[in-house]
């Protein structure tokens, strides 16, 4: 008691430290403010732009179901309210996306193509702040913790007066995990707001990131008591911590990254969406177009495909469809077992860094990840297969008189209305264990790790009262 | 004298093996720093040369395919034909347009990997090609790359610092300084002397490889792009010197010197410019791209709608289109909705519409364009508020891989697609003027296409941009202003200190 007692004098005495406390938690604070409101603003215009889209294919009017199939519709990428706390790649990936005929297309409208070059040193957000700053201010907060009491001599007197090294380093550390979770208060406050107010859903998202947060906190002031309890003086502590903060949250995510997209590289854009075009369009599609009509005449029994009991053109669509459809699953599995190969691969680097746990951890229960990001694709597509198999099937079924008349097929709004509303909900955080369960094991391998450490760390300071 | 403290501080420093670890340190980043720059650009030109390899192949296959498809009556859909105007317009022309990179490139990623450097075009309204992307892990474009405006940004500051923390104040703390002092030097020399020797253990071999590097693999790069780097560099580099030597002129403890310059680093490097860049996209709100999405799907309705209106539109603007026969036809006003306008294909009323679509959203698209603007006007005018700011911006624009270069792209991509619009679009009222389409019933479309090497190709236009001279002269300033402020400071501490041996 008497020990954190003092870590809070101290603490209190450090002018500069309070100053620098004070500014980060305002911008923390700040960060929350700003991104709870373009939040909101974005749910409002994400709702309207829904409706509106709905609308607009309800009331196309009459026309033929494969001009409906290119008209499309576009679909929006939902957010869960953990967004406001880290909005993690969102930026980079577009929520919007476009489903029409023929074509599957990439999510559209990514934000980071509207920023201006300064954007390129980060967002001011809360994950930004708690992620990276707030480790550099447990260190600034504790380097000197223990290799000032050390230096002072005071340590050795404490220790000559009965001072029981465990209970005086599990002191510190409860002081500085204690101030490093101030930080994180107005951001814990937010998350019960949300447990209290909201569904089981974001219930699991917000204890996951509750306790992945503190365990951060905890991580970093362990290290820095440890390191500060090695350190022959206050300055290589500092220094040493800081070497460890650059390289875990600066520096290792970039070479892991890089190492992963060098490991695991994907294709292209130019090469892939010319190799998707290159494997559609063939002679061989012609062909199996051909042997599909062949099929089906033999199917009938019919010669021509006039004479066939439904529309042919509605038929031979659905089939591009299917036989494009083939292609897509290919070209866009290989794709997507690299970007996952990747993630994993980044995800073991966090064994270097604990910044990159958390943040993969982080950006998992916010929905603001990869995987998130293709589910919702997956659902996308899934939807305009839907689509295009409902409008290609209507036009093969009811098609056929309007043909014979020599005119052309117009369906009207009860076709229109049978294509249901695209409604995506993200599985429970639990569920996506795999995307973020590598990560999770490395911060529990840190916490081991620093706790073993402690422990000879404890060992030292008995020593030193031998 | 001089000479006796450079002397005695390469000794003292020979023995110090944290600093000789901090220039390894150093090598291996830049020479990291300058491979990864490297590597990006030649990915880049990797991907262009794959485009233009591309385009090349396709005039090839059909020039000889041309033969082959002159005498065959085969039925071919005209989408599906390389030899129809309207099949290459609309889905089959490869013609891309590339944006190569400089031979600075490599300095600095900057935006070249969000931002696209390729377009595939096609005759469609240029809200469906504008906003394609180079597909890749988005988590690297998050967290960016390890490349030199990365590594001299964030990494050279703190190996400044490390090296240059406890310059001064070892002396001190250790008696030494007294002792020197008696000798007759003062802290500022031995101060100065010792953050020259140190920083230049750190600077040479990052300059010496970077420049290396530029020139050995940097083909056609000028003296004058070398020089402004070396400037930006060594004025970045006077910026963190002089202000480590205004914290160490005060005199504290070597410990406290670090916390206060790592204080100083998160300041500039880290705070600064993420809050100032948060304050101006706030001033300066973007327009939201989901309403985007809903304006763009409102004047498509509308256009379609109006499908007259828009026709008569058009060949109000595009008189040379109409048939010359029926050219009184289309003398008609766009306000009234007419149906006496000269025939049109399903080929011009779909290139009227995509027209008329891109007028329709031209404000919007204008909106965007002007935020971006004020948003660059203000980063640029409170850059000065961060030495990371002003060198982010002077090495982006080095590089060519800033804003400034990207939006002179966007411009000429946009010319050269109403450049293939307006090709395409007069030769396909005069083959339907024609009847090259339908020349007999049920037959194949006559050969519109002969040569796709005729066709317009893009060829980017480097604009010179003028080197910003004036960032390296606001560092120089600002770091001259340090300067005067730590050695006056050291003045006071010379003074006391003397005052303090003379007791």
């Amino acid at each position: 008691m008497l020990t954190l007692k003092k870590e809070w004098l101290e603490s209190k005495r450090e002018g500069r430290m309070v100053w620098l406390s004070s500014i980060v938690l305002l911008l923390l604070g700040c960060a929350l403010l700003s991104s709870w409101h373009s939040y909101q603003q974005q749910q409002v215009q994400k709702q309207q732009v829904i409706k509106s889209e709905r609308e607009r294919w309800v009331n196309q009017g009459d026309k033929g179901p494969h001009s409906a199939a290119h008209y499309g519709i576009y679909i929006i990428k939902p957010d869960t309210p953990l967004l406001i706390v880290d909005p993690g790649l969102s930026d980079y990936q577009g929520s919007v996306l476009r489903l029409e005929a023929h074509k599957k297309n990439d999510t559209l409208f990514r934000s980071i193509q509207d920023a201006i070059q300064m954007q390129r040193f980060g967002d001011l957000n809360p994950a930004f702040i708690m992620q990276t700053l707030i480790p550099l201010l447990i260190i600034l907060l504790g380097f000197h913790s223990i290799s000032a009491e050390r230096e002072s001599g005071t340590l050795k007197q404490l220790l000559a007066n009965g001072l029981n090294p465990k209970r005086f380093y599990i002191a510190k550390v409860l002081a500085l995990t204690g101030s490093g979770l101030l930080f994180f208060a107005p951001v814990v406050l937010y998350l019960m707001y949300s447990l209290l107010f909201s569904d089981s859903f974001s219930a699991d998202r917000s204890t996951l990131f509750i306790v992945s947060y503190s365990a951060y906190i905890f991580i970093w002031s362990i290290l820095t008591l440890s390191v500060s309890s090695y350190a022959k003086t206050s300055r290589s502590a500092l220094i040493i911590l800081l070497v460890i903060w650059a390289l875990a949250c600066l520096l290792v995510p970039k070479f892991a990254i890089e190492d992963a997209a060098q490991r695991y590289p994907t294709q292209s854009s130019q090469v892939f969406q010319s190799k998707l075009e290159s494997e559609i369009y063939t002679p061989a599609r012609q062909q199996a177009i051909a042997q599909f009509k062949q099929d089906t005449l033999a199917e009938y029994g019919v010669d021509k495909v006039d004479e066939l009991p439904f529309l042919w053109s509605g038929a031979q669509l659905q089939f591009g469809e299917n036989y494009a459809n083939k292609v897509f699953d290919r070209l866009y599995s290989q794709r997507r077992k690299q970007l996952k190969a990747q993630s994993f691969h980044y995800q073991n680097s966090a064994i270097f860094s604990p910044f990159i746990a958390l943040q993969t951890i982080s950006m998992s229960a916010a929905a603001t990840d990869l995987a998130h990001h293709q589910l919702f694709t997956n659902a996308g597509e899934k939807h305009r297969r839907l689509i295009q198999n409902t409008l290609n099937g209507d036009l093969k079924d009811n098609g056929l008189q309007s043909s014979k008349q020599n005119q052309r097929y117009q369906a009207d709004h009860h076709l229109w209305e049978k294509i249901p509303d695209f409604h995506y909900q993200y599985p429970g955080i639990y569920q996506l264990s795999e995307h973020y369960g590598r990560a999770a094991l490395c911060l529990i391998l840190w916490l081991a790790a620093l706790v073993l450490l402690s422990h000879f760390a404890i060992r030292r300071i008995e020593r030193e009262g031998q | 004298m001089n000479s006796l403290i450079l002397g005695c501080e390469i000794k003292n420093l020979r023995r110090e093996r944290l600093l000789w670890l901090l220039v390894v340190v150093t090598v291996c980043f830049s020479v990291l720093a300058n491979y990864n720059g490297y590597q990006w650009v030649s990915a880049q030109n990797a991907v262009i040369a794959s485009a233009q390899q591309e385009q090349q192949k396709a005039i090839v296959t059909a020039q000889q395919g041309l033969t082959e498809r002159k005498s065959s009556n085969k039925p071919i859909n005209w989408w599906d034909d390389p030899y129809d105007l309207r099949g290459q317009a609309f889905y089959l022309m490869v013609n891309y347009a590339t944006k190569p990179p400089l031979p600075s490139a490599a300095l600095a990623v900057g935006q070249s990997d969000v931002q696209p450097y390729f377009f595939r075009m096609l005759v469609t309204s240029k809200q469906d090609f504008i906003n394609q992307y180079e597909f890749v892990h988005p988590l690297a474009l998050l967290i960016g790359k390890f490349d030199l405006a990365f590594f001299i940004i964030y990494v050279l500051p703190l190996l400044l610092i490390s090296v240059c923390f406890n310059a001064l104040s070892q002396e001190k703390q250790s008696g030494q300084l007294r002792l020197l002092m008696l000798q007759g030097l003062s802290p500022r020399r031995l101060l100065f002397n010792q953050l020259v020797i140190r920083a230049s253990i750190i600077i040479l071999p990052l300059l010496l490889i970077s420049v290396s590097a530029l020139l050995l693999f940097s083909e056609g790069i000028g003296l004058l792009a070398i020089s402004f780097f070396i400037g930006v560099v060594l004025a970045y580099a006077l910026f963190w010197l002089a202000l480590s030597a205004l914290v160490i002129s005060y005199g504290k403890t070597s410990a406290y010197n670090a916390a206060v310059l790592v204080i100083t680093w998160l300041s500039f490097v880290i705070i600064i410019p993420t809050v100032l860049n948060s304050l101006i996209v706030t001033a300066n709100t973007a327009p939201s791209r989901i309403e985007y999405v809903d304006s763009l799907r409102e004047q498509t309705d509308e256009v379609d709608k109006s499908s007259s209106k828009v026709m008569a539109q058009y060949f109000q603007d595009h008189p040379e289109l109409a048939n010359k026969k029926r050219a009184d036809k289309a003398e008609v006003t766009a306000g009234n909705e007419t149906t006496n306008l000269p025939s049109t294909s399903y080929s011009t009323k779909k290139i009227a519409k995509i027209i008329a679509t891109e007028k329709a959203m031209q404000p919007f698209d204008d909106a965007f364009q002007a935020v971006l603007m004020a948003q660059q006007k203000q980063a640029e005018q409170f850059s000065y508020l961060s030495p990371a700011t002003i060198v982010q911006g002077a090495l982006f624009d080095l590089s060519g891989n800033g804003l400034k270069r990207h939006q002179d792209f966007i411009e000429q991509v946009l010319s050269h697609h109403k450049t293939l619009r307006y090709y395409y679009q007069q030769r396909i009222v005069s083959a339907h003027q024609q009847g090259d389409f339908s020349p007999c019933e049920g037959c194949n479309a006559r050969i519109t296409v002969f040569d796709l090497a005729q066709v317009p190709q893009f060829t980017y236009q480097n604009k010179k941009t003028a080197m910003a001279w004036g960032s390296i002269l606001m560092l120089l300033i600002f770091s001259e202003i340090l300067m005067v402020l730590a050695s006056l400071r050291l003045s006071m501490m010379n003074r006391s200190q003397t005052n303090a041996v003379l007791v």
